[in-house]
């Protein structure tokens, strides 16, 4: 049961009618705080998250690349372990099949070390596949994805000095993604060997 | 000298005597599936009004066997090779096939030739010619030196095309694609365009138009090559392009201007119309030029 002053109120209401509505403060902080704000540079926050989406985006599509290309190895697994002898003159040259991938020098500790693996596996594939096209084809081959690779180190090494640019970020995902997708196309193009059976 | 000609007649008899003309048909489902496949030579594919499948197949030798069969709505051909043997020959194959059928072909480095097939078509090969036409189906293609040409009829098939150093002549294609070059150059057609995705890395893309939809989707990118982009006169479209190193030529009017005061990079941002559509085109060297005449 709840006791009454003489006025006839509830003293906790009266205590709290008694204090002051505000209090000044000792000093006006205000200028201060303004000060700060005026000199701290507004940091946008956007091209860090749009680097970070645009490396998900990658990591996303790394993914979709490998699972692809993993169903489709399984499955044409049989014909890869055949050894195949071509219809490659033997005069042309075997060309040097290069293992230099492209420079990840921008940001592809962003991707860990499970997308570098993945990444190796696909360009394992690739080079076991490619080493059973005729010599014409894999010079071919070999020359553009150098070309994709060397694209890919020029828009790392602009990137580097011009990190916030979102057209460079754009291309190097789009480019990285053009090499993925090029090992698994490759990795799954049809061989001779593929078509060949005990007659 | 006379010995020489003596193998040689004798050689062509020899090669003459055991290449061997074969000739199958079967019954088929006027909208099944067909799936060929071959190494080296040729294969023409055309479609028909008959609910029937028919191959005649050159054999070049007798180290080659043609698989004809048919399990369901299936026919599949294929030009089988012996195992483990090295193998210069090659296949000519003529196949009809229903004119609805869906059409899977693979090929190593024969060309591949197909007429008034209208049902879906997957056509992959590592080297040769790919030449198609495009109707109201879907049509894949994959290629990596051969050059591929694929001819429209106005239809609404979307064209999926993936070369790594062949180019690609598209004429009258549908409104809807999809294509990838490394280095091969592509010239594409359309009477009306509706969405685009198209990347190069050093080829040049050359895109002429002559109607977009109000809703307009076209995204393009080159590294190091250029992209030309012819519009119709008018349209409803909100345009953005940039570029790093490469210029920005515009025929409707509004100039680029660059990224940055101090680094490279040009942009150029207008709409045209209502701006429904939405068009972007980046490079990284190339040129990128619009054009609405």
């Amino acid at each position: 049961m709840n006791e009454f002053t003489k006025t006839g109120r509830d003293p906790l209401d009266e205590a709290l009618a008694s204090l002051p509505e505000d209090v000044r403060p000792e000093r006006d902080l205000w200028p201060q705080i303004h000060a700060e704000i005026a000199k701290t540079p507004i940091v946008a926050a956007a091209p860090a998250s749009t680097v970070q989406s645009t490396w998900f985006r990658l990591a996303a599509a790394v993914l979709l690349v490998l699972a692809t290309s993993f169903v489709t190895y399984y499955v044409t697994r049989q014909s890869l372990q055949t050894p195949i002898a071509q219809n490659v003159p033997e005069s042309l040259p075997a060309p040097q099949v290069s293992s230099q991938p492209a420079s990840f020098s921008f940001g592809a500790e962003r991707l860990g070390a499970g997308y570098v693996s993945a990444r190796a596996e696909l360009d394992k594939r690739f080079q076991e596949r490619i080493a059973t096209l005729p010599a014409a084809d894999r010079v071919k081959i070999e020359r553009n994805l150098a070309d994709l690779r060397r694209a890919a180190d020029e828009i790392s090494a602009t990137l580097a000095k011009n990190p916030s640019d979102p057209l460079l970020q754009d291309l190097l995902m789009s480019t990285y993604q053009s090499e993925l997708q090029m090992l698994a196309n490759v990795s799954e193009l049809p061989t001779a060997g593929s078509m060949r059976t005990d007659l | 000298m006379r010995v020489a000609v003596t193998v040689a007649a004798a050689l062509l008899l020899a090669q003459s005597a055991s290449a061997e003309e074969i000739q199958k048909s079967a019954q088929a489902d006027p909208r099944g599936e067909v799936v060929i496949s071959n190494v080296a030579g040729e294969v023409r594919v055309t479609g028909w009004d008959r609910n029937e499948v028919h191959v005649s197949a050159d054999l070049s030798d007798d180290n080659q066997r043609l698989e004809f069969r048919t399990s369901g709505a299936r026919t599949t051909i294929e030009v089988m090779l012996p195992k483990g043997r090295s193998y210069h020959g090659s296949t000519d194959l003529v196949v009809q096939v229903p004119r609805n059928s869906s059409l899977t072909m693979t090929t190593v480095s024969a060309d591949q030739t197909i007429k008034d097939v209208r049902g879906m078509q997957r056509l992959q090969a590592v080297s040769g010619t790919i030449q198609t036409e495009l109707w109201n189906e879907d049509l894949e293609i994959k290629n990596v030196s051969g050059e591929v040409h694929v001819r429209g009829h106005g239809g609404k098939g979307m064209l999926r095309a993936t070369s790594v150093s062949g180019g690609m002549r598209l004429d009258d294609i549908g409104s809807e694609m999809d294509l990838n070059s490394v280095t091969g150059d592509m010239t594409v057609r359309v009477s009306e365009l509706s969405k685009a995705r198209i990347k190069t890395t050093n080829g040049d893309v050359e895109l002429r138009a002559s109607k977009v939809t109000d809703d307009v989707r076209i995204d393009a990118e080159a590294i190091n090559g250029d992209l030309r982009f012819r519009f119709p006169r008018t349209l409803d479209a909100e345009f953005d392009i940039s570029t790093f190193n490469g210029d920005i030529d515009n025929c409707f009017g509004p100039k680029p201007h660059k990224t940055s005061e101090y680094g490279p990079g040009n942009t150029l941002r207008f709409k045209e119309g209502n701006g429904d559509g939405r068009i972007r085109l980046k490079a990284l060297n190339g040129t990128v030029e619009i054009c609405n005449r």
